[in-house]
């Protein structure tokens, strides 16, 4: 009996001393032995293009870009979380957009102290992105690469600027994304907060014009709408896309027929991250964007 | 006799059953805890000693409670619907029947929803309490709408009508609610109606607990008064058996559990009809047996679900509700198929 309390005891005493040293190591700049965890797909998207991505330990289910990516365990959906999936990869640091859930597991994670952190630079525009590429260079030692990418989006941008100036005309433009969770589509208006505007920044920055007006995005939209406002080319994500098949198939949606887009043949295909959130490849991609929606 | 005697037998099988499962929650999950790191874990716990690993705060904290919730949780929708099922005297009645779930739905989406606008802010607690309010008063609604001078052969009839209706409306309820909600909100609701012991902690053992503790006790000492039920509604009253209050007592019981399970687990649709029948299948409609067995059978099949909620895409996890109907499913269908239940 004194012998087991003994053993218990030491191994009790084991465990205290080897995880201080792995648990305890609040907001250490991220070095060698880090283990993170990150929720949020422009996080993460930004994490590769620095090349910080070595002590990455876990994403969640919507980080799918890039591809190396999909290698990473995943913790599930970033607003179903499990607090002891998460703890199971042992992380020294949850890095999360704020955008994450249930609450309680939000909480939970808080009671057992284990070290999270938000950059407090939001991407939602190219100069948000930019300081948040800078905070994050900080963060992971990654400053020079952090300058890099800055000044490839600042070259982007330019380039972007001068080949939008060469046409007359702004296109009216749809955007179509489909919800993963329910079996929606849903039709981004301009205006609105959060990724609901940056679609509609990204046109615009394209040389487009978004063709609904209206604010917030994420809802199911009356077909009516979508004919309606007669968008020249209706952009589709490719979760909603890929599920289709084809623009051919796209067009069967209800309303989609009936516009301009529709009968033209201008229904195009594009990356979620490249259009629904700022990244480093922002420029490249509204450079991208602005020729497919002026062919 | 000899058939209660067979009736302890088998609740104390199932019993062992439960331990059986529970022991298996316990020790495997996202991390699995070997015997040594649980017993140092309580045994630090017990010493109060307040430096304990996070390994050992996970079991503290997250794994023990979250094993004991799925228990508790399972027991309530159990209990809840072996006394729907008694009552309505009908198989396919479930314990949300009477507009608790879908009123307790309908509260936590107005809570994802709305949730920001109020004034009120109770902490980790302004969602149990809204989906607890809301099962309640849907419950309530219908118990109001139900109730006629007119005691007699259709007064719980018109209960049962009256809960599908109620339910329909608070359905079209969430329905909009998730309509007018923005993406995220939406995913939010859709998750909560399949719900999740992933929030689990000793709060919502303590109140959950309470919960089935009170529902339990008056639960078992009204099986007998059920029994006479199961003969019929006037042949009850003819031996004596104060129908209209029973009615109201079970359904009273029935919220308590209900309401106050689902508001810390959201929606976990199945147990509550499938527990009742498989019971029943193998030992028959007496309600002194079917209440403790199906306390003991309902946490035994959550917390099996739960294992394998947690086990199978970890680090990542299942909501239950997927997973309840995919064991408890076949396990139902092959016992139907093997007895002659139904006939």
């Amino acid at each position: 009996m004194i012998r087991t309390q003994k053993i218990f005891t030491l191994v009790f005493l084991t465990c205290l001393l080897t995880g201080c040293g792995r648990f305890y190591s609040h907001q250490a700049a991220a070095g060698g032995s880090q283990r993170i965890v990150c929720i949020g797909q422009a996080y993460n998207e930004m994490i590769y293009a620095l090349g910080a991505q070595a002590n990455l330990v876990g994403v969640d289910y919507s980080s799918t870009y890039p591809p190396e990516i999909k290698n990473v365990p995943t913790v599930g959906y970033h607003r179903a979380l499990s607090a002891e999936g998460i703890l199971s990869l042992k992380p020294t640091l949850i890095i999360h957009d704020n955008n994450i859930g249930p609450d309680n597991v939000v909480r939970q994670l808080q009671a057992l102290n284990v070290p999270m952190k938000t950059f407090q630079a939001k991407g939602d525009s190219i100069d948000g992105e930019k300081a948040l590429l800078r905070e994050m260079g900080t963060f992971f030692h990654k400053e020079q690469r952090a300058e890099e990418l800055c000044a490839k989006i600042d070259h982007d941008m330019a380039a972007a600027a001068e080949t939008v100036k060469k046409y007359k005309n702004a296109p009216r433009v749809a955007v179509v994304h489909f919800g993963r969770a329910s079996n929606v589509y849903l039709i981004i208006g301009n205006g609105g907060g959060g990724d609901a505007s940056t679609a509609g920044k990204m046109v615009e920055m394209a040389g487009g014009k978004m063709a609904i007006e209206k604010h917030g995005m994420q809802q199911m939209t009356s077909p009516e709408i979508i004919a309606e406002s007669n968008p020249q080319v209706i952009l589709m994500t490719e979760y909603g896309f890929d599920r289709l098949g084809s623009a051919e198939q796209a067009k069967t949606l209800p309303g989609v027929a009936e516009t301009d887009a529709g009968k033209k043949d201008r229904i195009y295909r594009v990356s979620e991250h490249e259009l629904m959130y700022f990244g480093p490849d922002t420029g490249e991609n509204i450079l991208k964007l602005s020729k497919l929606i002026h062919q | 006799m000899k058939a209660r005697r067979a009736d302890r037998l088998c609740l104390v099988l199932l019993f062992v059953l439960m331990i059986a499962t529970t022991a298996a929650s316990i020790r495997f999950g996202a991390i699995d805890f070997s015997s040594h790191d649980m017993a140092t874990a309580v045994s630090g716990k017990l010493a109060g000693s307040n430096d304990l690993t996070l390994e050992q705060r996970i079991f503290i904290q997250l794994r023990v409670p979250r094993a004991i919730l799925c228990l508790l949780v399972g027991a309530c929708l159990g209990v809840g619907g072996t006394l729907m099922q008694a009552l309505f005297r009908n198989p396919i009645v479930e314990p949300g029947l009477v507009g608790t779930s879908s009123g307790a739905a309908f509260g936590a989406a107005l809570f994802y929803v709305f949730g920001a606008l109020l004034k009120v802010n109770l902490g980790g607690w302004t969602l149990p309490v809204a989906a607890c309010a809301g099962g309640v008063l849907s419950t309530y609604l219908v118990f109001a709408l139900a109730h006629t001078k007119h005691e007699g052969r259709s007064s719980i009839l018109r209960l049962l009508l009256t809960g599908l209706a109620i339910n329909a409306l608070f359905m079209s309820g969430i329905g909009f609610l998730s309509y007018v909600a923005r993406d995220p909100q939406a995913r939010s609701i859709i998750y909560w109606n399949l719900g999740t012991l992933s929030g689990a902690d000793w709060n919502s053992v303590l109140v959950v607990g309470a919960a089935t503790v009170f529902g339990l006790v008056p639960a078992v000492a009204y099986a007998k008064p059920l029994n006479a039920l199961l003969i019929g509604e006037e042949e009850a009253v003819a031996l004596g058996v104060n129908v209209g209050r029973l009615k109201w007592i079970v359904l009273t019981i029935n919220v308590l559990m209900v309401a106050v399970a689902t508001a810390f687990t959201g929606v976990i649709s199945f147990v509550g009809l499938i527990v009742p029948h498989i019971l029943r299948i193998l030992r028959g409609p007496d309600n002194r047996f079917l209440i403790l067995g199906s306390a003991l059978l309902g946490g035994t099949l959550l917390s099996v679900a739960d294992l394998i909620a947690r086990v199978s895409l970890r680090p990542a996890e299942l909501p239950i509700g997927i997973v309840t109907a995919v064991v408890g499913v076949p396990v139902f269908l092959s016992l139907l198929r093997s007895r002659e239940y139904l006939s």
